[in-house]
C-alpha cells in the first residue's frame, strides 16, 4: 500500500467516524484564525503598510504645502482686513464721537428752534391785534380769520356805487393778493414747525445710528430738504406775486390818472363851449 | 458513499473559502488603497489646492482695493489735514467779513434803535417798541386820528417791529448756526470713512433746520409786502369813499333851492 493510498484510508476513516464533523469545523476555524490578514499585520511586513504610510504622509504634506499655507495666508488677511476696517474706515472711537456730536448739536438746535417761539407780536390796537394775533398763531385754521381781521384794519369792498367797476376790481384783486400772501406766510410759518419737528426727530435717530444705516437717514433728511426747498419757492413765488400786484397796481393808478384828466378835459371843454 | 459526497462537499465549501477570503481580499485592498491615496491627494492638489490658491488671490486683491483704491489711508490723512486747511483759510475768513460792522445811524435815537435791532440778543425784543416809536414816532392819539388811520398806522408799525424782532431772533439763530457748522467742520478734521456719513446726515439735519428758519423769514416779508400791498389798497378804498362823501355833499349844495 502506498503512502497515498494510507491517507486515503486515515481520511476515510476520520470522516466515517462520528467525530468527523467536529474535525471539519475545527479545520476550518484553524484555517481562518491563520488566515493572512492578521499574520502579516502584527508582524508589519506587508508592503501595503509601507504603502499606506508613504500615502499618509503624502497626504499630510499636502494638506501641510497646499492647505494649510493658503488658509493661514488668507487668515492673515482676513485680519489684515479686518484690522483695517476697525482702524482705518470705521474706528469705534470717531463714530462714536460724531453721535456724541449730534447729541451736542441737537441742544443747539432746540435752543435755536424755542427762539423762534418768543412772541414778536407789536400791534397795540384792537383790530390790529386781532390780526396780528391769526398772522403770527402759525395756526392754519386760523386762516379763515384772516379775512375778517383784515377786512377790519384795510377796510371792505369797495361798495358798486362808490367807484367804477374797474377801480373795484383792482381794489378786490389788490387784496386778494395781500390776504393770500398773508395766509401763505401763515402757512409757511406751521410748515417750518413742522419741518423743525422732522429735524428733531431725525437727530435723535443719528445719535443711535451706525455708519450703514446713516446714508439712509441722510436720504430721508435730503428728501425733507427737497420739500423745504419746494415750500420756500412757493413763498418766493407768493411775493413775486405781491411785488406783480403792487407794479400792476401803480400803473393802474397812472391809468386812472390819465382817464380821469381826460375826463376833466372833456367836461372843461364842454363848460368853456357852453 | 454518501459519507464520501458529504466529505467532498465540505472540502469544495473550504476551498472556495479559501480562495474567496485570503488571495483576493488582500490584493483588492492594496489597489484600493493606492487608488484612495491617489485620489485624496488629487483632490487635496487640484480641487481644495486650486480653490484655495484663487481665494487666496482674491483676498488679497480685495485688500488692495480697499487699502489702495477704496480707502488709501494717504488720501484718508490727506482730505483730513485738507478739512483742517479750509477751515483755517476760509472759515475765519467767512467770519471777518461777516464781523464787519454796518452800522450807519449819525443821531442818538436812530443809533439807539440801530444798536438794539442789528446788536440785540432775544433778550433785548423789549426795547425795540420804545427806540422805534422814538424814531418813527408813536400811533397818533384818538384824538389826533381817525379810528380807521390809527388802525393802519398801528398794523404798519406791528409788522415793521414784528419783522425787527424776528430780524434779531434770525441773527441770534445765525450765530449758532454758524457754531454748529463749525462743529461739524472740526468733527470732519478727525472723522474717518465709516463716521464720516453720521456728520453728513447732521449737517443736512442742520441744513433742513436752516431751511426752516429761512422760511420764518420768507414769511415775514411776506407779510410786510401783504401789509404794503393792503396799506395802499386801504388808502385807494378811503379815497372812493372820500369821493362819494364829496360827490354826495355837492349834490346837496346844488340842490338847494
Amino acid at each position: 500500500m502506498s503512502r497515498m493510498e494510507k491517507f486515503r484510508q486515515l481520511f476515510k476513516k476520520s470522516v466515517t467516524v462520528p467525530r468527523g464533523k467536529g474535525a471539519l469545523a475545527l479545520a476550518l476555524a484553524v484555517v481562518l484564525m491563520v488566515l493572512p490578514f492578521a499574520a502579516r499585520g502584527q508582524l508589519g511586513l506587508d508592503p501595503c503598510c509601507a504603502i499606506i504610510a508613504a500615502g499618509l504622509d503624502s497626504i499630510s504634506g499636502l494638506l501641510n504645502s497646499v492647505v494649510g499655507k493658503p488658509l493661514g495666508v488668507i487668515q492673515q488677511l482676513e485680519q489684515d482686513a479686518a484690522n483695517f476696517e476697525q482702524q482705518v474706515v470705521y474706528p469705534i472711537k470717531a463714530i462714536d464721537n460724531a453721535r456724541a456730536l449730534a447729541g451736542q448739536m441737537q441742544a443747539q438746535l432746540r435752543e435755536m428752534t424755542q427762539l423762534y417761539q418768543l412772541p414778536t407780536g407789536s400791534a397795540t390796537l384792537p383790530g390790529p391785534q386781532q390780526l396780528e394775533q391769526a398772522l403770527l398763531s402759525h395756526n392754519p385754521q386760523a386762516l379763515t380769520q384772516i379775512t375778517q381781521n383784515y377786512a377790519a384794519v384795510y377796510g371792505q369792498i369797495i361798495a358798486p356805487g362808490d367807484a367804477q367797476q374797474d377801480m373795484r376790481d383792482f381794489v378786490d384783486m389788490t387784496d386778494a393778493e395781500a390776504q393770500a400772501a398773508l395766509k401763505k406766510a401763515l402757512e409757511l410759518d406751521a410748515i417750518a414747525d413742522v419741518e423743525l419737528a422732522a429735524a428733531d426727530q431725525i437727530n435723535q435717530q443719528i445719535q443711535s445710528a451706525a455708519p450703514g444705516s446713516a446714508p439712509i437717514l441722510e436720504a430721508q433728511t435730503g428728501a425733507w430738504l427737497v420739500r423745504a426747498n419746494a415750500y420756500s419757492q412757493s413763498a418766493m413765488a407768493e411775493l413775486m406775486r405781491v411785488h406783480s400786484i403792487d407794479l400792476a397796481g401803480s400803473s393802474a393808478q397812472l391809468k386812472f390818472s390819465a382817464a380821469q384828466t381826460k375826463a376833466l378835459r372833456t367836461s372843461t371843454g364842454q363848460i368853456l363851449a357852453r | 458513499m454518501r459519507i464520501i459526497q458529504r466529505g467532498r462537499h465540505s472540502i469544495a465549501v473550504l476551498v472556495v473559502s479559501l480562495i474567496l477570503l485570503v488571495p483576493i481580499t488582500a490584493r483588492a485592498g492594496l489597489t484600493d488603497i493606492i487608488t484612495l491615496i491617489n485620489t485624496i491627494t488629487s483632490t487635496i492638489e487640484n480641487t481644495i489646492g486650486t480653490a484655495l490658491a484663487a481665494m487666496q488671490t482674491l483676498d488679497a486683491s480685495l485688500n488692495d482695493f480697499r487699502q489702495q483704491v477704496l480707502f488709501p489711508l494717504t488720501l484718508i490723512n490727506r482730505a483730513k489735514a485738507f478739512v483742517g486747511q479750509v477751515r483755517a483759510q476760509f472759515t475765519s475768513l467767512t467770519g471777518q467779513i461777516h464781523a464787519i460792522e454796518i452800522s450807519s445811524a449819525t443821531l442818538p435815537n436812530p443809533q439807539q434803535l440801530e444798536a438794539v435791532l442789528r446788536h440785540g440778543q432775544s433778550g433785548d425784543m423789549n426795547q425795540v417798541a420804545t427806540g422805534f416809536y422814538k424814531v418813527f414816532t408813536p400811533v397818533p392819539l384818538p384824538s389826533d386820528a381817525a379810528p380807521a388811520d390809527r388802525d393802519l398806522v398801528d398794523v404798519d408799525d406791528a409788522m415793521a417791529m414784528s419783522s425787527i424782532k424776528l430780524g434779531m431772533i434770525s441773527d441770534q439763530a445765525t450765530q449758532q448756526m454758524l457754531g454748529v457748522a463749525d462743529g461739524i467742520e472740526r468733527a470732519a478734521a478727525t472723522a474717518a470713512p465709516g463716521s464720516a456719513p453720521l456728520l453728513t446726515v447732521q449737517a443736512e439735519v442742520a441744513n433742513l433746520q436752516n431751511q426752516a428758519m429761512l422760511q420764518r423769514v420768507l414769511a415775514s416779508e411776506l407779510r410786510q409786502a401783504a401789509a404794503r400791498l393792503a396799506h395802499n389798497n386801504s388808502l385807494r378804498k378811503r379815497s372812493s369813499a372820500a369821493t362819494r362823501q364829496l360827490r354826495d355833499h355837492m349834490q346837496q349844495i346844488l340842490s338847494r333851492p
